[in-house]
């Protein structure tokens, strides 16, 4: 059969299966285990406990719940409270002030920990509340915590930049760098959405909410210190020649579990044991689908689908950006329905090829990629972020929150037409902190 | 809504093998994040070695690799058990109440044939390890069989959850999808 | 008929190379025989070729034999420090009774040879040149093979494991100070960029050696027809060929590219290479022979070829 049929038939056969309720991972399995059956007999499918546990076999994969737990034991403690408390001391002069605290404190969150529902729950947790107690709509209260929770993926570390570089093969500490100026701009084009919208709401309460004397707002910053050390401590063991980013990883997650046992009194076994469970429950949930996505890229490759797919479209003649577009909406379909690991791991093998050839940089790409993957953890119907504001939440409408969240979709794709034109931003600081890229 | 259906774990009932399913699954759970601790220790005391003291560091890298994939399979069950596997349920979702039903018992039925040829192979995999005494290829040579039994185990645990999620489907003590009445 | 390739290598290596033209020769004999190339890992992981080669999953690989010394530890020969000493000494190996032994081993696998093939490679230091034991002293290092481990650790240097992908991070940012392996190796991942000296394997010596065979299964190729046989026989030995003459400039154009990065190239002296081999002799050689119940045999026979 044609390789580039056979593809769509495994495409459509793969959407069935995945929409049937039938777990990512197993689905995955299920459908890799049926065509090999059918193309390559019953030999392959003794591959697959191999190929399940080969996929595994990889040092910086580990760096994955790691920063899990870093998001996690910091998630259980006040810590997040405490972060988002003192942003809105020092901020609430600021029309929409609370909002802007609000996404500060996912920003900084985000640079603790490696995945964006961690992100979105530690801050989500206090500010939600917060900000509807303070007259702010539910919509807009949703909105900005479920978007700023998806910087958790963009700004370092990040569990699909990990992910991304163990399927690229290309530097992970290289990836945490490129994520930095464009996770900045992303928060400073949500912060400048949410001024914009709370000033033309002009709704006067909002903006003298809440009036801190000085003393109150240097009280509180010795409570954002240990935030800062973890986060000055990480950086300094990763470019500070003390360990490789995937070790680096088990220092940041020590020093969280540290921290808030000894600050924070995070002692009770079963407070911690949360914190296990949670951080657990996450890794092996991301891990088994990356394992299953080894077994699926092995079809895909073993059938030559990949190779027919990548030559297929290395033959269209289009424009570079033509293509890029096509790419991009190709990534946004499937993020809207599958998690971000997933689509990288499925997508990663047969785009990248195409990438490089047309003259993009995988690093810019991943990038690019991540804040496309960053929407769709905000879109229905599988959106991760969704599914925390709604246990935070439970009484704010899933339609209010994605009409919040909308606005910051448009800042997301804002930032991917900025990256378009000025690839430097995501380019610019891993050459000046690495040199030129290998 | 579709996906990650809650933190909600299955249901058990009072029915015994389901209980009884379900603490073999926490218990792996247990095993699971110890080993994930175990791989965040080993590493920091890996980086003190090589950066405090200079010293070689040989078995470290591989003994965090194999705890981490030990984590990884042995934690199967007990996420199943958590329903912690991320699923897309817009079929289920569409279906009447009757449909969604069989659609649950197919979709299952499915999950348990895979998961059964994995633990086959998996068995297979690790006895042929154990025979031939196979090692890993560093200085430290693992003798493989020991990673390779996290594959048998937590395929065999992982299978028993699935069924006994499918049985307490059919008993009416859970609901296909844990999807109560949409 | 339609045999399956595998190899971890990209389109513009050497090991690539040798593939396709076994593949282009073997179509150009028309003798309905085609051979697929999965290139770049992306079938196989680069350790785990060998299992399924030997049970007839994968017909045929380009891989460092030595991957596959877990299984069988005898392949561990195949990257001894100072068994080989350039490349024609090593061209003489793969047509030795040590070659026919090993041979042996790999038919018990159901694996058979192809195309036989040596690369060399050499050190890289961060902040000095490595040429004897006593400069790797108290070096955090990476070596390349688990004999190559033993023997630098043997000379007092800390051995610490990672991917070759991670070496240029790691060296910049001071983790490594020094690192062995293949000279194609440290070409592709750029290593110059960070090195402050480099010793290649030269005509004369050179300790670092690597048997990278294409292998086929065994029952695969007995299945063939005569014809498809003798013209995949023709093509090997077209390929060999060109594998050795390649291996040799895969070295010198090594040194070019690290000479113009403006690395400092040392030379290893032939008093060097035997204090290495001493040494060798008194860790990795020992503890082969220690661990493979006709070790001795084997190392005898290699060290038998002139
Ligand atoms: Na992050
Ligand atoms: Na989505």
């Amino acid at each position: 059969m044609d390789p580039i049929l056979l593809g769509a038939i495994v495409a459509m056969a793969t959407i069935l299966v995945l929409f049937s309720g039938v777990s990512v991972a197993l689905g995955l399995l299920i459908v890799s285990t049926g065509f090999l059956l059918i193309f390559d007999g019953l030999r392959s499918l003794e591959l697959i406990p191999e190929i399940l546990f080969g996929k595994l076999d990889n040092f910086a994969l580990l760096s994955i719940p790691m920063f899990i737990i870093m998001g996690s034991s910091i998630a259980s403690t006040r810590a997040g409270a405490d972060l988002y408390e003192a942003l809105e001391r020092w901020l609430t002069r600021v029309p929409g002030g609370l909002v802007i605290s609000n996404l500060g404190a996912c920003a900084l969150f985000a640079a603790m920990s490696g995945s964006s529902p961690a992100t979105c729950a530690a801050i989500g947790k206090m500010g939600i509340p917060e900000m509807r107690k303070r007259g702010y709509p539910d919509g807009v209260a949703a909105g900005s915590i479920a978007a700023g929770g998806t910087l958790g993926i963009l700004i370092p570390p990040s569990v699909t930049m990990i992910v991304y570089g163990i399927a690229t093969e290309t530097s992970i500490g290289r990836l945490f760098l490129a994520g930095v100026i464009p996770g900045l701009l992303l928060v400073l084009l949500f912060m400048i959405w949410s001024l914009y919208s709370t000033w033309q709401s002009g709704d006067k309460q909002l903006l003298t909410a809440g009036n801190y004397s000085w003393k109150e707002k240097f009280e509180i910053l010795p409570r954002v210190l240990p935030f800062l050390a973890i986060i000055i401590g990480v950086l300094y063991a990763m470019y500070g020649g003390i360990a490789t980013p995937s070790e680096t990883a088990a220092v940041g997650a020590l020093l969280c579990l540290l921290i808030a046992m000894l600050i924070y009194k995070l002692w009770n076994p079963k407070d911690l044991w949360v914190v296990l469970r949670d951080s657990t429950k996450e890794s092996v949930m991301i891990m088994f689908i990356i394992a299953a996505a080894g077994v699926f890229s092995y079809m895909l490759s073993s059938l030559f689908i990949t190779q027919a797919i990548a030559e297929w479209i290395g033959t269209l003649d289009v424009n570079r950006w033509v293509l890029m577009a096509f790419v991009m909406l190709f990534l946004l379909v499937a993020g809207f329905f599958l998690p971000p690991v997933a689509v990288i791991l499925m997508a990663a093998p047969i785009l990248l090829p195409i990438i490089t050839t047309a003259g993009f940089d995988p690093i810019w790409f991943a990038v690019v990629l991540t804040i496309n993957m960053e929407i769709g953890l905000i879109s229905p119907p599988v959106g991760l972020n969704l599914y925390v504001i709604n246990g935070i939440a439970p009484d704010i409408s899933l339609k209010t929150i994605l009409k919040g969240s909308l606005p910051f979709v448009a800042c997301m794709v804002i930032a991917i037409i900025l990256l378009c034109f000025f690839p430097g931003l995501a380019t610019w600081l891993p050459d000046a902190i690495m040199g030129e890229a290998v | 809504m579709a996906g990650q259906s809650s933190a909600v774990a299955s249901r058990t009932g009072n029915n015994p093998f389901l209980r009884a399913v379900a603490a073999l699954s926490t218990l792996a759970g247990w095993c699971s994040a110890a080993m994930i601790v175990a791989a965040v220790a080993i590493t920091c005391q890996m980086i003190f070695v090589r950066f405090v003291m200079n010293e070689s560091t040989v078995w470290q890298t591989e003994a965090v690799i194999y705890l981490a994939i030990g984590a990884t399979l042995i934690g199967l069950p007990y996420v199943q058990r958590l329903r912690g596997h991320v699923n897309v349920d817009l079929i289920p979702l569409s279906l009447s109440k009757t449909a969604r039903y069989y659609m649950y018992l197919l979709t299952m039925g499915l999950s348990i044939v895979i998961v059964a040829i994995v633990l086959f192979y998996g068995y297979e995999h690790w006895h042929l390890a154990y025979e031939r005494n196979w090692k890993s290829d560093t200085v430290w040579g693992v003798r493989l069989w020991i990673p390779y039994l996290s594959i048998p185990i937590g395929f065999g645990l992982f299978l028993l959850q699935l069924i006994a999620d499918l049985i307490a489907v059919l008993l009416k003590i859970d609901a296909p999808f844990g999807l109560e009445d949409v | 008929t339609e045999l399956r390739l595998s190899h971890q290598w990209s389109n513009k290596d050497i090991r690539h190379q040798v593939a396709q033209i076994v593949a282009d020769e073997v179509a150009a004999a028309d003798v309905d025989l085609e051979i697929k190339i999965f290139g770049s890992k992306s079938l196989f992981k680069p350790r785990e070729q060998y299992r399924p080669l030997s049970r007839g999953q994968l017909d045929m690989t380009v891989l460092p034999l030595s991957y596959a010394g877990g299984q069988q530890p005898a392949f561990n020969l195949t990257l001894m420090p100072g068994l080989v000493k350039n490349h024609d000494h090593a061209a003489r190996l793969s047509n030795s009774p040590y070659m026919d032994a090993l041979e042996e081993k790999m038919a018990d696998d159901d694996v058979m040879v192809l195309v036989h093939g040596y690369l060399a490679g050499g050190f890289v230091g961060k902040d000095g040149c490595i040429t004897k034991p006593e400069d790797v002293d108290g070096l955090q290092t990476r070596a390349a093979g688990k004999a190559f481990e033993q023997m630098l650790a043997g000379a007092n240097a800390s051995i610490t494991s990672m991917a070759s992908s991670e070496i240029y991070n790691a060296m910049q940012t001071g983790i490594l100070n020094a690192a062995n392996t293949s000279s194609s190796s440290f070409v592709s991942y750029r290593i110059y960029e960070q090195a402050a000296c480099y010793t290649p394997a030269t005509e004369d010596v050179a300790l670092w050696f690597m048997y990278q065979p294409l292998l086929m299964n065994k029952t695969t190729f007995e299945g063939l027809t005569e014809d498809q046989q003798a013209a995949l026989r023709a093509a090997a030995e077209k390929a060999e060929a060109f594998y050795l003459e390649e291996a040799k400039k895969q070295d010198a154009a090594s040194v070019e590219v690290f000479e113009k990065a403006g690395v400092e190239i040392a030379e290893m002296t032939p008093e060097d290479f035997e204090a290495w081999r001493a040494l060798a002799q008194e860790t990795s050689y020992k503890l082969f022979v220690e661990e493979v119940p006709d070790g001795q045999d084997l190392l005898d026979k290699a060290l038998a070829v002139e």
